[in-house]
Order: C-alpha cells, then sequence, then structure tokens
C-alpha cells in the first residue's frame, strides 16, 4: 500500500474515491447532482487505479 | 453561503491529501537539486499538467470568470490567442536552450549567455515578484473565504499559508508539482457540474447568443474599431500587444512556467510539456470563461426565473469578481458545494506554492549561492532552500496584510510586474537567435525597456489610472492601457538591445555552443512517431487554435 501511495496517478484516483464516497454517502442524493458527481468522480478515481494496474501488468 | 458537515469533509479530505503528499516526497529529497529542482526526474504527464496548473491560480480561475462575464467571449483571446502559440513556440525553439544548457533557472541562462548583471537584473525583480504574487494570491483567498463564507481572515491567511508551507517545505519543488496535478483535476472536475448545469439553465450555447448583444458573443467580429466591442481594443492591439509581448513574454521567459517543463526526464519531454499542456490550456475557456457568459445571460429580462444575479458593490456596481462564487453558491447543494469550494482553494494554494517553489529556486541558486556563499557543500544549499521556502511564506503573509491595509497595492504591484515582464521576451528572442547580441546590449535593453514602461503608462490614462507624468493620451480600458505599455516596453527593449550590442564586443562562438540557435546542433526527430515530435504536433495545435478563432469569429 504505500509502495502504491509514492504513485500520484493512485493518489489523485484514490482521492476521487474518497470524495466521490462523501458525496454519495454523507449528502443529500435527493440532489441529483450530487448522485451524479459522486458517480463520475467514483468512476474517475477508479480508473486512475485501475489503468495504474493496468500498465503495471 | 453555509457550509454543512460533508462539505467540510470534503475541504479535510484535500488538506490530508496536500500534506499528505509533502510526506511521501520527503523520503526523496536528498539534495539541493531534489529539493529546488526535482533533478529532473518528473515524468511527462506531470510536468505537462503542472505547466498548466501553475498557471491556474485563483486570479487565474476567479479572474477569468468575471471577464468572460465583462467582456465577454472576447476573454479566450487570452488562451486561443494569448497562450497556445507561446506555448507551441516554447516547446519547438526555446525549451532546447533551456533544457540542453543545463541551466537550473531562467536566470542561470542568462548568465551564461550574457552575464552576471544581467542575471541578476532578472533573478531580483523575479523575486521580488513571485514573493509578491504569492502574498497576494493569499490575501485574495482570505478575504473571498471572509466575504463569502465569513472565515475569519487571520485564519484562512495563516492555515492556507501553513498548509502550503508544510508540503512545499517537506516535499520541495516534487511535492509542489504533484499538488499542482491534483489540484488541476480538482479544479477541473469540480467546476465541471457547474457549467454543465448552469449552460442548461441558460438554455444552451444557442440561447446565449440570442439574449446577449453580439459583440459578447463574437471574438473578433467587432475588433475592427475599438468603439465597437466590450475592451475597446483594436485587432492589432491585441495580436501585437497580447499576442506576442505579453503571451510571448510570460510563457517563454516566466520561470515559474519554464521550471516545470525543465524538470522533465529529457529533452524530448521538456519540448513536449508544453505542446502538451496546450491541449488542456486550449479548452480551459469552457471552464473559466463560459461561466461568465452563462452569468451575464441568466441576467437578462428573459430568464429573470432562475433568479441568479451576480452580487453588486457598494456603489451599485456589478462585482464581476464573485461571479464565480455567487455561481457556486446559488448552483451547488451541500456536498458538492464542499468539492467547489476545494477547488478555489485548491487555485488558491497552486498559485502560492508555484510561486513560493520558483521563488525559492532563484534566490538560492542566483542570488544566494551567486553573490553571497559559493562554493559550499550541497546540503548547505539545501538548507538554504528550505530555510529561503518559509521565508518566501512568511513574506507572502506580510504581503497579504498589507494588501489588506491598502487597497491599492495590488495595482501597484501588477503595474510593476507589467513594466518587468513586458520587455523581458526581447531580451531572450535576440540572446537565442542572433549570436551578436552582447551582454551590455542585453542589459541596457532591459533598464531602457523598463524605462519605457513606466514612462509609457505616466504618460497615458485609462479609466482614471496612470497619467502619473502627463496626461498625454486617453485609452478606453486598463486592459488596452496594459497592452500599449507591453508593445512599447519590448520594442525599446529590442531595438536599445540592437544598438548597444552593434557598439560592443560579442562573446566569442566557442562560449555560445548550446544557447544561440545558430550555434547549436538541431534536436533529431525523424525516428521518432509523428505524434511524438513536436513540430507536427504543435503545427496541429495552431491549426485546431486557428479553427477555434473562425468557428468563435
Amino acid at each position: 500500500m504505500y509502495k502504491k501511495l509514492n504513485d500520484l496517478q493512485f493518489v489523485i484516483g484514490l482521492f476521487f474515491s474518497v470524495v466521490s464516497l462523501i458525496l454519495l454517502l454523507g449528502s443529500d442524493l435527493a440532489n441529483k447532482l450530487n448522485a451524479y458527481t459522486g458517480v463520475s468522480f467514483l468512476i474517475f478515481g477508479l480508473a486512475m487505479m485501475f489503468i495504474r494496474k493496468a500498465n503495471k501488468a | 453561503m453555509r457550509l454543512e458537515l460533508a462539505d467540510y469533509l470534503i475541504i479535510l479530505v484535500y488538506f490530508i491529501f496536500v500534506i499528505g503528499v509533502g510526506f511521501l516526497i520527503k523520503k526523496k529529497i536528498k539534495s539541493s537539486n531534489d529539493f529546488l529542482t526535482s533533478s529532473r526526474s518528473i515524468p511527462l504527464w506531470i510536468t505537462s499538467l503542472a505547466f498548466i496548473s501553475a498557471n491556474l491560480g485563483a486570479q487565474e480561475v476567479i479572474g477569468m470568470v468575471a471577464s468572460g462575464a465583462k467582456y465577454g467571449i472576447m476573454t479566450v483571446h487570452f488562451y486561443w490567442v494569448g497562450a497556445i502559440f507561446a506555448m507551441v513556440f516554447l516547446g519547438v525553439f526555446m525549451m532546447p536552450f533551456y533544457y540542453g544548457s543545463r541551466a537550473r533557472s531562467v536566470p542561470e541562462y542568462l548568465s551564461l549567455r550574457f552575464d552576471e548583471k544581467t542575471r541578476g537584473l532578472n533573478a531580483i525583480s523575479f523575486a521580488v515578484m513571485t514573493v509578491f504574487s504569492s502574498g497576494i494570491s493569499l490575501y485574495a483567498l482570505a478575504k473571498l473565504m471572509e466575504t463569502i463564507l465569513h472565515w475569519d481572515f487571520d485564519i484562512s491567511i495563516w492555515v492556507s499559508a501553513g498548509i502550503v508551507m508544510v508540503y512545499t517545505f517537506l516535499g520541495g519543488l516534487t511535492s509542489a508539482v504533484y499538488n499542482e496535478v491534483l489540484q488541476f483535476f480538482l479544479i477541473v472536475l469540480g467546476l465541471s457540474p457547474l457549467v454543465v448545469i448552469s449552460l442548461h439553465d441558460a438554455g444552451g450555447w444557442d440561447n446565449i447568443k440570442s439574449l446577449l448583444q453580439p459583440e459578447m458573443t463574437h471574438a473578433w467580429k467587432y475588433m475592427g474599431n475599438a468603439n465597437d466591442n466590450p475592451m475597446g481594443l483594436h485587432f492589432m492591439s491585441l495580436i501585437f500587444g497580447l499576442g506576442f509581448v505579453m503571451s510571448f513574454g510570460y510563457w517563454c521567459t516566466d520561470f515559474l512556467v519554464v521550471q516545470r517543463a525543465m524538470i522533465a526526464r529529457n529533452m524530448g519531454d521538456a519540448q513536449r510539456t508544453p505542446i502538451i499542456a496546450a491541449i488542456p490550456k486550449m479548452v480551459m475557456p469552457l471552464i473559466v470563461v463560459l461561466p461568465g457568459l452563462i452569468a451575464i445571460t441568466l441576467m437578462q429580462p428573459a430568464l429573470a426565473s432562475k433568479g441568479y444575479s451576480i452580487p453588486t458593490t457598494a456603489n451599485g456596481e456589478l462585482d464581476y469578481t464573485m461571479t464565480l462564487p455567487s455561481m457556486i453558491a446559488h448552483y451547488y447543494p451541500t456536498g458538492i458545494l464542499g468539492v467547489g469550494i476545494t477547488a478555489l482553494i485548491a487555485s488558491f494554494m497552486s498559485g502560492m506554492a508555484g510561486n513560493v517553489t520558483a521563488f525559492n529556486s532563484v534566490f538560492t541558486f542566483d542570488i544566494y549561492q551567486s553573490y553571497f556563499v559559493k562554493n559550499k557543500s550541497d546540503r548547505h544549499y539545501l538548507l538554504v532552500g528550505k530555510v529561503i521556502t518559509v521565508v518566501g511564506i512568511l513574506i507572502s503573509i506580510a504581503t497579504a496584510y498589507i494588501a489588506k491595509s491598502f487597497n491599492n497595492i495590488n495595482d501597484f504591484l501588477q503595474l510593476v510586474f507589467g513594466f518587468v515582464n513586458g520587455p523581458l521576451f526581447a531580451t531572450f528572442l535576440l540572446g537565442m537567435f542572433w549570436k551578436r547580441t552582447t551582454s551590455h546590449g542585453a542589459f541596457w535593453g532591459l533598464v531602457v525597456g523598463t524605462a519605457a514602461a513606466a514612462a509609457t503608462h505616466g504618460l497615458t490614462v485609462a479609466e482614471g489610472k496612470g497619467g502619473w507624468i502627463a496626461e498625454w493620451y486617453t485609452i478606453k480600458s486598463g486592459m488596452g492601457q496594459a497592452f500599449i505599455v507591453a508593445a512599447v516596453s519590448w520594442t525599446f527593449n529590442f531595438f536599445t538591445t540592437i544598438i548597444v550590442s552593434l557598439f560592443t564586443k560579442p562573446k566569442p562562438d566557442e562560449e555560445l555552443k548550446g544557447l544561440v540557435y545558430s550555434l547549436t546542433e538541431k534536436p533529431k526527430y525523424h525516428e521518432q512517431k509523428w505524434y511524438l515530435r513536436v513540430v507536427p504536433l504543435g503545427l496541429l495545435l495552431l491549426a485546431i487554435t486557428l479553427l477555434l478563432n473562425i468557428i468563435f469569429f
């Protein structure tokens, strides 16, 4: 895990994934803007982490 | 505007991440070069995004939205005229000298090409400019937070400066650059939903065009006469003042941005950095100009039901600088409101960290090491670099408080920056492409160019500013005055440098290899695939830029 944190791409992906969880779990999802942005951030965050894995593979 | 727990959590997560990046990078810092120049080890995608992000400070984000609301689509000239061409020129023609000379900074290149006095003049003026810019950025952040969130001014100053200090002190330039990339994504992704939802509210681009005056939605059509467009500019003033002098002066010589390309892993990446960075720069108006146009459209009577308006000042005039914060407050609910506010904070911190890291490199290498303490151990200069980082932050804080007490300090400093930056590109252009340019020519060209800038400002008046020598000529807008001051200062520098050079002795050719175009081996691109070569890439970008100008003519 520590090694992964030295990879900026992973750090950015992790940041957006954490923010997306706050948006999806901690805010009012009745407002669609929070839901759409949360899902978009989650996809982006996971993609940043996944692309790194794909490159390593 | 009131923040809830989710909003504060997002801001807190951001602070934890930027400081965390500093701690992660800290272990890699072993020498002054690691701390101040990243030892030329940063991958291309990071240098490119950091290059664009170093210019994506708060003044850029908030200022361009404000300009979009005030001047309309003409604001895109700062991108499609005032950036892309210069960025491509930097990548294709100038990076080989900056990178190939092994200089650690722009002033150090000047010392190799010319002499110590030219380097000293540039280094001192740059160091003063960056540290004051950092302070103004800090003041603007605290003022904004005080206005929209009612946060305490002092706490905003010390917390944000403290966070920037922690991560730049721990990880130096690499830490600042890594955080700039995070900040880039945060600003773009954090403000994109605002553009989408507000554009939908305004009825789309076609509706914006139908509701606004035509001069607000045409970039060039009304520039044949200065009185016909909101900026009060003739197209020739724009092309020479902004498109040539100011744009090339900033993008090709300002160490704050050039430094991001100089830390690339190799020459090819260093050249590609500004060219790759030009791609997001080209589409940035969607994030920072379009919201301003949308805001002014939403205030039209036909859209009064939307309930949005740009705040007004005490005098009842539209406070354009509040356009972006007021749109965030209007459209963003709790949750994404935290993202929007964090994006604003990120833009301020990005601008401040960029200035501080450029300041500590120039001060340590070009002032301290060159003029005060030479031939000490690397450990000594690493320590100095770290101390100067703290000193730079403290001066920034002091500047922020001065700016709070004296409203005019911002205008004054911006003015002085214009005097110094305006003529600089002439020095580099002649120095890199005319081997006959001498050290005395470069020095006196800079001095006379700066004096000409001050004199032009003192003899012209625009929006009540300038004319402190005599009111000889009136210019419609302050922006037009800035372009004219820059153009005059560049011209004086250019011809003074040539004249003095013709009467003084140039350096021998052997000393200019790798520093002057005609005496430098040209980079070979033919082994690379076309999309990795800077010339085809640059030409492609220029063609797209021309196309965008035609589409929004």
